[in-house]
């Protein structure tokens, strides 16, 4: 096995009493598209500060590339890029200026992708970063994340400033343009509560709620056991009782609703077995299966 | 080749990808020797993550479908050289069969109908080829 890209265990922070992490343990392989879903306020962000030396947990350990961010700090931030939600440039700067500036800093600059991203986004390289909405800025700190080759990408609600319209193209953009330059070892870790643009990119994720990880599972595997069935009966519908084993049931007159997670084989079997005039099946997409985990 | 996605079904996204490059092989819509789409490319069209796409033909190169060229990109390769033996592929595709006939149980539906069924789609299916082949 290779060494983890982020490796996090049973950490927990506070801001001063309250709790911000729970015991979080979370393990992210090389080359995966991990997703790091929560809503605003579940602890998103606080991980990610932990993983870079901006915050230093109450205990628990994190390892990044295997080495721990409080000693190897610099090592840590050389080999990654953090674009965070809120991204802050000189005012005074001009695009090019601040992007230079950037590249200033790293030791590789791909200037090739820089100047194709800066055209697919429409940014002129000569105005100034000061007059830029909060998705341009955004799409600039992208960029330059970018161009720097760096062995991972960690994103902070990437697309929360962004027209929803360009949100699916920009992200896939992005990643594709990222991962494709060196596949299988270019690592993503993107934290978001807007999922559905993540859809089909997520190779693995972390449902974190209050500061615990809630679920985590493959994507793949995720969608195949999370499933809503549906059934019409000719008479009354069954009751709740008799599905304790489901996530959630709904019951209207002669149909139910269940959501499944993991027994649906079984419990599709059991609503079967009681002759209904229709039984559907499908599954749970993961912005779905993420509110089924969240209370 | 035309790729359609389903996220509801259930089925990991590489063997949709997997299936749906079979069936475009075995109706003719692929023909051996012509290209698939890059990685990168089926990647952007789908909006799917590369490592999908990768795990897909993977997946269909040990089946014997695909041939990947290094520097030139994948192939559709011809039939009849799948690398299994024979009777692994009869026990393979008897699995597939077991699980229509259970379906076809719960769906209600008699042997002979399920019998017709079959005759049905392998006429259709072989008429398609059929119209591929004169275009």
């Amino acid at each position: 096995m290779s060494t983890p890209a982020i490796e996090i265990h049973d950490l927990v922070h506070r801001y001063g009493r309250a709790e911000a992490l729970h015991g979080l343990s979370l393990t992210v392989e090389p080359g995966q598209c991990y997703g790091f879903f929560g809503r605003n306020g579940s602890g998103k962000t606080t991980t990610i500060k932990c993983l870079l030396n901006l915050l230093r947990p109450a205990s628990g350990s994190v390892r990044v590339f295997g080495m721990d961010p409080r000693r190897s700090e610099a090592e840590v931030k050389a080999r990654l890029a953090y674009v965070p939600d809120f991204v802050a440039f000189y005012p005074w700067m001009s695009i090019r200026e601040a992007l230079d500036y950037q590249a200033s800093f790293r030791e590789r600059w791909n200037r090739g992708a820089e100047e194709s991203l800066l055209k697919q986004f429409q940014l002129d390289p000569t105005a100034p970063t000061s007059g830029l909405s909060k998705g341009q800025r955004t799409q600039l700190a992208l960029i330059g994340a970018i161009a720097a080759e760096p062995e991972m990408l960690v994103l902070d609600e990437p697309t929360s400033g962004l027209d929803p319209l360009v949100r699916r193209e920009f992200i896939q953009t992005i990643i594709g343009a990222y991962q494709d330059a060196a596949p299988g070892k270019r690592t993503v870790f993107v934290s978001t509560h807007l999922i559905t643009e993540f859809e089909g990119l997520i190779d693995r994720f972390t449902v974190l709620d209050q500061g615990r990880a809630v679920l985590t599972a493959d994507a793949d595997e995720a969608r195949s056991k999370f499933r809503r069935l549906r059934a019409r009966f000719e008479g009354d519908a069954p009751t709740e009782n008799e599905f304790k084993a489901a996530k959630s049931f709904k019951r209207d007159g002669r149909s139910v609703e269940l959501i499944v997670n993991g027994n649906g084989d079984e419990l599709l079997a059991k609503l079967r077995g009681l002759k209904p005039l229709e039984v559907t099946t499908e599954s749970l997409t993961l912005e779905e299966i993420f509110m089924a985990s969240v209370r | 080749m035309l790729v359609h996605l389903n996220f509801k079904s259930g089925v990991p996204v590489y063997l949709q990808i997997v299936a749906q490059v079979k069936d475009s092989a075995a109706s003719g819509a692929l023909r051996p020797g012509d290209p698939l789409p890059s990685v990168r490319a089926l990647a952007e069209e789908l909006r799917v993550n590369r490592n999908t796409i990768a795990k897909a033909y993977a997946e269909l190169e040990t089946q014997g479908v695909l041939e990947l060229r290094q520097g030139s990109g994948c192939f559709l390769k011809a039939n009849g050289t799948s690398p299994l033996r024979r009777a692994v592929r009869s026990e393979r595709l008897a699995t597939e069969l077991d699980s229509v006939i259970v379906q076809a149980h719960h769906l209600q539906i008699g042997d002979d109908e399920l019998r017709a069924l079959l005759e049905e789609r392998l006429t259709d299916f072989r008429e398609r080829q059929r119209q591929r082949a004169e275009n």
